[in-house]
């Protein structure tokens, strides 16, 4: 079966802000989502955090907003919302019933123009604590909870922009001025630097009109975009990179991080059905013979998340199961890595994978909200939203040599992170954990 | 900006008229042998959800071998006459598809989401795994392997051992509910093929399920389907009558069950108590004043401990419905050093909640829960899960059609009636995981009632893979 096309419109304000707009009638509900094209790579030194930081600021209120408010707003007409912050961008979206989209314009609106007139010191206090209460809750009172950074700050070096976490510096979030706040505003949340979406139960005219009156005033930044320099990186990381962690947990764990291909490179593509034939669900060559024929371990993952700037990191895991030998778990997992980069997989294997990635694809796209999220992303990424329509049929042309290429390229000894979790009350020494 | 227009215009826009909605309208059939069928035609969504039902679950089964269900039901998967788990795999997937077998409290199921047109093969699938499962031994034992493991998993995870220490602080000891749903690590080290087959057998009876199907059906006969494919069931000769579940509260214990955890930097909070089942007679009422107290971001308790205290990433409340009296609770992880001001910023909203709400809480709580009631059903999968609700809680068929007007119904007396009924702070159980040694004394100074403390050595691996293990 066919995933259906979105049909879409797209054009610019005069002041620079990208309009994409795709009717569907089937539901009465509207999505809206907006990408600002600024996230954690856009931090300078001694200010990591704010992206992130920022994202909460946004509800805290704008001109004619009160702190809370929007989110109280959008509850009240029976919509969610909410915002989200990558190394390559931050979104906001609500999802309304279709006649209250009007309002979830304005809100959006107000604060794209306004927010300054809202911003003080004690609403920034406050968040800075709720965030710091985020990472506590997300990074350090959770098992492992430390593997997103340690894999980040190994597989990109220190001078690139995704060697530190969307999270940030807790040190740089204490230091963070209302001064400061404003200068990051004032650069990145103009409308020249966003894309927005709107799919569902709308009039394409009747959006276009609405956005005019609502964004239409808001002044462009003419000093975008920002300029971050060269943000290229070597394929491979160039050497093996290998620590171990003592943590808080029953289980060991080891994860693997790679340097891998960019967003949008058709090897990325391949990689993420390498993922799928690796370790997407009982039938998988990892799960088959780490979980199930071996026993060797609990769970398994293996996944590639997608970045523009230089490199997309490839990561796995292991959790071992009690008492397993930790240098036969690696050294299992890593035959199952090599052997796909040697051998191409079985053309049943890669029907599956694709049969399943097609399944994802349209229960995914069923929902008005994750077009929308697409649409900007594509959109904000590559100029290109698209690519919405031709991901899935990309996905369905890769070729079983095309994935044992990608992994003999990315599957390297001098190109991983292996980065062993051991329970604390273990020793290094006491553990067999492979030199 | 200089000039009289604002960069953005104060004014905000009005409603538009609303969209008429109405629940999708459902067919309910039963074949000769009792199962029931439930199709709802869903025009233009071509992705299909099916599941099949039978309305029991974990809170049906022998105390001494707690978690048999939850198992079973993640062995069923495990291998049937003809196939095995590979086999499984591989066949859902060539459908493009992937099988769930799942247990709850209330209820197991087998479900999918498949291409219409793939979805009688999705069928005779569902058939071969629920009629003839061979539940392998070896198989069996990993699974249960796994499920001990996990719990070694939960044990570190502060999250999952507040849950867990808060079900067993609340409920009787003779409740199910006191314990997790897929068992503890006495009752699952019991667990075998032969529990497994058993657990089955005691449920496995047409007249105990529901088929139920949503999405793009045209030109499918879905009645037609299941009496091909399940018309021939017949019940198993080891079905066993349903158990009444025990959801007696705790009577003895201490107020405060305090968990502690050396270097914690943050504390699970959880205080409650047992609540109602989802067939009380003021279920709409009970929904808008748990929505208020801690539902929506607004909730009083998101307001007060994150938007003002900036105590927590999150602060919430809520009923956990099911057949019988489910758990409600209150839950925040907050930074340590608050985590006494928390826990009385926690209970005095609970005793608040019971002065009734304003009628800015009421209105925006009705209108939360009216309007985002079409915004959950966009989808086959979320329509055939309501109708699942519907079959395992035993509600009538109306029930999804009249939520809205009884919703909109809700008036601030009910609300004021639902809180005073069913908010009990002076029977609540307050269970606290984190670094004790930092709060103990803010703790006892506190007043709220006996204190215990719970202090062990860090989780320690039990288990040993046998070496013959190892295929």
């Amino acid at each position: 079966m066919r995933v259906p096309r979105i049909e879409f419109t797209d054009d610019r304000l005069a002041n620079g802000l990208r309009l994409i707009v795709a009717e569907d009638h089937l539901a009465p509900v509207a999505a809206v989502n907006i990408w600002y094209a600024v996230g954690s790579k856009h931090e300078q030194p001694g200010r990591t955090g704010f992206a992130h930081l920022f994202e909460h600021v946004m509800f805290q209120g704008s001109a004619h907003v009160s702190k809370a408010e929007h989110i109280g707003l959008i509850q009240s007409v029976g919509g969610t919302m909410n915002g989200t912050t990558w190394l390559d961008r931050t979104n906001y979206f609500e999802t309304v019933p279709s006649h209250r989209l009007e309002l979830a314009l304005w809100l959006e609106a107000d604060r794209m123009g306004t927010l300054l007139e809202a911003l003080n010191q004690e609403n920034l206090d406050n968040q800075r604590e709720v965030v710091k209460n985020e990472k506590r809750w997300s990074y350090d009172n959770r098992p492992y909870g430390s593997w997103n950074e340690r894999l980040l700050g190994g597989v990109f070096p220190p001078e690139h922009p995704y060697h530190h976490p969307t999270i940030g510096s807790m040190a740089d979030l204490d230091a963070a001025t209302i001064d400061d706040l404003q200068a990051f505003f004032r650069t990145h949340y103009a409308p020249n630097n966003a894309v927005l979406s709107v799919v569902g139960d709308v009039d394409r005219a009747q959006v276009r009109r609405w956005v005019e009156r609502y964004f239409g005033r808001i002044p462009a930044n003419p000093a975008l975009p920002v300029d971050l320099g060269d943000l290229s990186l070597p394929a491979t990381l160039g050497r093996e990179l290998r620590d171990v962690v003592m943590d808080s947990v029953p289980l060991p764990r080891i994860y693997w991080g790679f340097r891998a291909p960019v967003f949008g490179d058709a090897r990325l593509d391949a990689l993420d059905l390498a993922g799928q034939i690796l370790a997407g669900g009982k039938g998988s060559r990892l799960d088959r013979r780490l979980v199930r024929e071996e026993r060797l371990a609990q769970d398994v993952a293996m996944f590639s998340l997608g970045l523009v700037g230089g490199a997309s990191i490839t990561a796995g895991w292991a959790t071992a199961r009690p008492g397993v030998d930790l240098v036969r778990l690696e050294a299992v997992f890593w035959e199952e890595l090599s052997r796909l980069a040697t051998d191409s997989p079985s053309a049943d294997e890669l029907e599956r994978a694709k049969a399943l990635t097609e399944a994802d694809e349209l229960g995914a796209l069923q929902r008005v909200e994750e077009r929308a999220d697409r649409l900007s992303m594509y959109a904000t990424l590559f100029d290109d939203p698209d690519l919405a329509n031709r991901m899935l049929p990309r996905y369905l042309a890769v070729t079983a040599e095309q994935i044992r290429g990608v992994c003999a390229e990315v599957f390297r000894e001098d190109n991983r992170l292996v980065l062993t979790y051991l329970p604390a009350e273990q020793t290094a020494g006491d553990a067999e954990v492979a030199a | 900006m200089s000039g009289t227009r604002p960069v953005v215009v104060a004014e905000r826009p009005a409603s538009g008229s609303p969209r008429p909605y109405a629940f999708p309208s459902f067919q309910r059939a039963w074949l000769d042998n009792g199962l029931g069928v439930l199709t709802v035609h869903l025009p233009g969504r071509p992705l299909v959800a099916a599941s099949l039902v039978i309305t029991s679950g974990a809170a049906d089964e022998p105390d001494e071998l707690a978690g048999t269900t939850v198992l079973m039901a993640r062995a069923l998967t495990e291998g049937t006459e003809r196939y095995d788990a590979i086999q499984l795999v591989e066949a859902a997937e060539r459908l493009g598809a992937s099988l769930h077998a799942e247990a709850g409290w209330d209820s197991t199921s087998i479900s999918a989401d498949v291409p219409a047109d793939r979805l009688p093969a999705m069928l005779k699938l569902i058939e071969e795994v629920l009629a003839r499962p061979t539940f392998p031994a070896t198989e069996v034992e990993r699974l249960r392997d796994e499920r001990l493991n996990d719990i070694l998993q939960a044990r570190a995870d502060p999250r999952r051992r507040a849950e867990d220490a808060f079900v067993a602080a609340i409920y009787a000891p003779t409740s199910p509910y006191g314990r997790p749903v897929a068992g503890t690590a006495e009752t699952v080290g019991r667990l075998d093929a032969a529990t497994a087959r058993a657990a089955l057998g005691r449920r496995f009876d047409p007249a105990r399920m529901t088929l139920i199907v949503g999405g793009d059906l045209t030109g499918i006969d879905v009645l037609e389907l299941a009496a091909e494919w399940f018309g021939t069931w017949r019940a198993d000769p080891d079905v066993a009558p349903a158990r009444e579940t025990d959801a007696s509260p705790a009577a003895s214990g201490p107020r405060v069950r305090v968990v502690h955890r050396p270097g914690s930097v943050q504390t699970e909070i959880r205080i409650g108590h047992p609540g109602v089942s989802r067939r009380i007679p003021d279920f709409h009422a009970l929904s808008v004043m748990s929505t208020i107290l801690g539902g929506l971001f607004n909730s009083r308790l998101n307001r007060k401990l994150r938007e003002e205290k900036g105590y927590t990433y999150g602060a919430s409340a809520g009923f956990d419905l099911r057949r019988a009296a489910g758990p409600f609770g209150a839950r925040a992880a907050v930074n340590t050093e608050v985590t006494v001001p928390a826990v009385l910023d926690i209970v005095a909203e609970l005793a608040r909640i019971r002065s009734g709400v304003t009628d800015a809480e009421l209105t925006e709580a009705r209108d939360y829960l009216v309007g985002v009631f079409p915004l959950r059903f966009e989808t086959a999968g979320a329509v055939v899960g309501a109708l699942s609700g519907l079959v395992v809680q035993g509600l009538p068929d109306d029930e999804l059609s009249r939520y809205r007007p009884a919703i909109q119904a809700v008036t601030m007396d009910d609300v004021l009636a639902a809180a005073t009924e069913h908010v009990r702070p002076d029977d609540s159980r307050i269970v606290l995981v984190g670094d004790a040694d930092e709060f103990m004394p803010a703790l006892e100074a506190a007043s709220l009632g006996s204190i215990e403390v719970e202090r062990e050595a860090a989780p320690q691996p039990a288990l040993k893979v046998a070496d013959g293990d190892a295929a």
